[in-house]
């Protein structure tokens, strides 16, 4: 068997976290061992128009233009991936789905705003059939390592479905409560190593909200440290507002 | 009279000492970190030991059974290899508080257990401990007097006991032994310094108290009849299920087992990392079952893993009274609270 087939694709993001391979290093050898990278637009020419082994996405789908593209990539795919935080929660992009779409597309495009229809800010998941996800922003690059790894053994790999607090209290850094600062790893999915909090900054809840977070708790916590439950909302909406999508599909 | 278990360490050789010390070993102590918080780090001079310190973010189980730990490193490239791995260094901690040793005494009793675990007791036996008394109250979060840890009970090399100007050091084994006459600057401690220490105990009962209504001994009888207390429906609301007070915890041990493979998918290793009970998927079995899937269930748990199960199995509390669950809860889970309720609730009135 031939390596497999690799591509990476970009939609509606910054290509940030494709910049995370291109910078990955040492490791980005043993992984080229390994994969045959047929399209990367951020760092290659080529393009390729076949089957794929592996499509990695970046990016969330924001028009129609998108939705049929993903649904192409997806039939000539054997495993896709979404990469990222606007691939697999919807990311920053979501917050365009706190407006109404024909005012936010007048306030980007001005009087010709019909010239260029939108949709509401989706996930990768929330069109088309999502095998892996690597979630982040920019994604954490021993993560995608796992995952690669998952992807060639054909086993499925599980986001830690607990609080980023468990590994960020690992790495024993003094807690932004502490320090009177609202962060929102109490109801973030690990996996990061804590990144963010280890170079002091606080989680700004770029890999979702875990599974059934104790919400009246969370306000209590909010009003006990006197911070205002608008701006945390704000917070969470800052990555998380597409959770709504799946929530009301639910 | 001279007292060849105790000697003297006059305030003014202290970074004479520590210095010292660590140009001999590797040596970790309290440190502060800001905002009130804490962390044994590894210090090469007195100045940077925080000796008025209350308990550390972790505890120093950190040093016994590390957040990660490789266990077993494989090869399958030319059939299957496979090494057991033991990682370790000798290390000495300074300033260990009579709590945090009582937790060592714990995770040591449970470790040591059939089938004995070589990593941690590798770990163990490569670990001095100089403990230091509180002389009083960290702060209000502390249970030490109830839990009977306030008093050092053994587990350590040597102690220092703070007396004024100088410390008191009770010497229990060879290593602190050595560890005092390889560094100098110990004196021996004459009638006069123990008469000393005896009324500083003295006075210490006046400041220690029993911080709850209760005898110890009573607990886990208060346990056996709490387990349909309503009070752990108030937990349920509160918890984030953060895990916080697992990891935190002096005595709480919980590992899970992962492996990690090479991008060739030819040789990896088998490493051990922290977890807890607190997490959803904790109790997740195949297939899908969960057996403790309500935050209720699970700190109930975690509050009969110290107060109730261990007493059949080590017949001793695992907890500490160090307040580390209680100061680290975001939520404001207090477990001298959590005890208080139980002992007023109707369950506990039956005492």
């Amino acid at each position: 068997m031939g390596k497999p087939k690799v591509a990476f694709f970009d939609f509606a993001c910054c290509e940030g976290c494709q910049l995370q391979v291109a910078n990955m290093g040492e490791i980005l050898l043993d992984i080229l061992d390994i994969v045959d990278v047929v399209e990367f637009r951020e760092v290659m020419s080529e393009k390729w128009g076949g089957e794929l082994d592996i499509a990695i996405i970046e990016g969330s789908i924001t028009d129609e233009h998108s939705v049929e593209r993903i649904k192409e990539i997806r039939k000539r795919s054997g495993i896709l991936i979404a990469y990222g935080s606007c691939a697999t929660i919807g990311g920053v992009n979501g917050m365009k789905n706190n407006f109404d779409l024909d005012e936010i597309r007048e306030y980007v495009y001005g009087s010709d705003f019909h010239f260029f229809p939108t949709k509401k800010t989706m996930a990768v998941h929330q069109v088309v059939k999502v095998d892996y996800s690597v979630i982040g922003c920019p994604v954490y690059i021993p993560e995608f390592v796992e995952v690669l790894k998952a992807v060639l053994q054909d086993i499925p790999y599980s986001v830690p479905d607990y609080a980023v607090c468990v590994e960020c209290k690992q790495n024993e850094n003094v807690c932004m409560y502490d320090k009177g600062v609202g962060c929102l790893g109490p109801v973030t999915r690990a996996g990061c190593n804590s990144w963010c909090v280890n170079n002091g900054n606080i989680c700004y809840g770029c890999r979702g909200i875990v599974s059934g977070p104790n919400e009246k708790g969370a306000h209590d916590i909010l009003s006990k440290y006197n911070i205002p439950l608008d701006l945390i909302k704000n917070k969470i909406n800052m990555y998380n507002k597409c959770r709504e999508i799946d929530q009301n599909a639910q | 009279m001279q007292d060849k278990q105790y000697a003297i360490l006059w305030k003014e050789n202290f970074n004479n000492f520590i210095s010292s010390l660590s140009k001999l070993h590797k040596l970790a102590a309290p440190v502060f970190k800001g905002y009130n918080n804490y962390a044994f780090e590894n210090v090469r001079s007195g100045q940077e030991i925080a000796l008025k310190y209350i308990p550390t973010i972790l505890p120093p189980k950190k040093f016994f059974m590390p957040v990660h730990e490789t266990l077993l490193e494989y090869d399958f490239s030319r059939g299957l290899k496979a090494d057991a791995v033991t990682e370790y260094e000798e290390i000495i901690l300074f300033g260990v508080h009579t709590c945090d040793i009582a937790g060592i005494q714990c995770l040591n009793m449970v470790f040591s257990e059939h089938p004995q675990d070589q990593n941690y007791l590798i770990h163990s036996q490569n670990i001095k401990i100089i403990g230091l008394e509180c002389n009083e109250y960290c702060d209000e979060f502390a249970n030490c007097h109830l839990m009977n840890t306030h008093l050092p009970d053994g587990g350590y090399d040597i102690f220092f006991t703070d007396l004024g100007d100088y410390f008191i050091v009770h010497i229990n084994t060879q290593a602190g032994e050595d560890i005092i006459k390889d560094t100098g600057f110990f004196m021996s401690a004459q009638s006069s310094h123990l008469n000393e220490l005896a009324s500083y105990r003295e006075k210490k009962q006046a400041i220690f108290k029993n911080e709850l209504p209760v005898e110890l001994d009573l607990i886990h009888d208060l346990f056996d009849r709490s387990f349909e207390s309503r009070i752990w429906d108030d937990l349920d609301e509160r918890c984030l299920a953060c895990g916080n007070c697992t990891n935190v915890c002096p005595t709480c041990y919980c590992f899970d087992i992962r492996d990690e493979i090479n991008l060739h998918l030819t040789a990896g290793k088998r490493y051990r990392v922290w977890d807890s009970c607190q997490l959803g998927p904790f109790a997740k079995v195949a297939g899908g079952k969960n057996f403790r899937t309500t935050r209720k269930v699970r700190q109930r748990h975690r509050y009969y893993r110290k107060f109730r199960y261990p007493m059949d199995r080590f017949s001793r509390y695992f907890c500490t009274g160090c307040g580390r669950c209680s100061r680290s809860c975001m939520a404001g889970i207090r477990l001298k609270e959590t005890l208080k309720s139980l002992i007023g609730s109707k369950e506990g009135a039956k005492a």
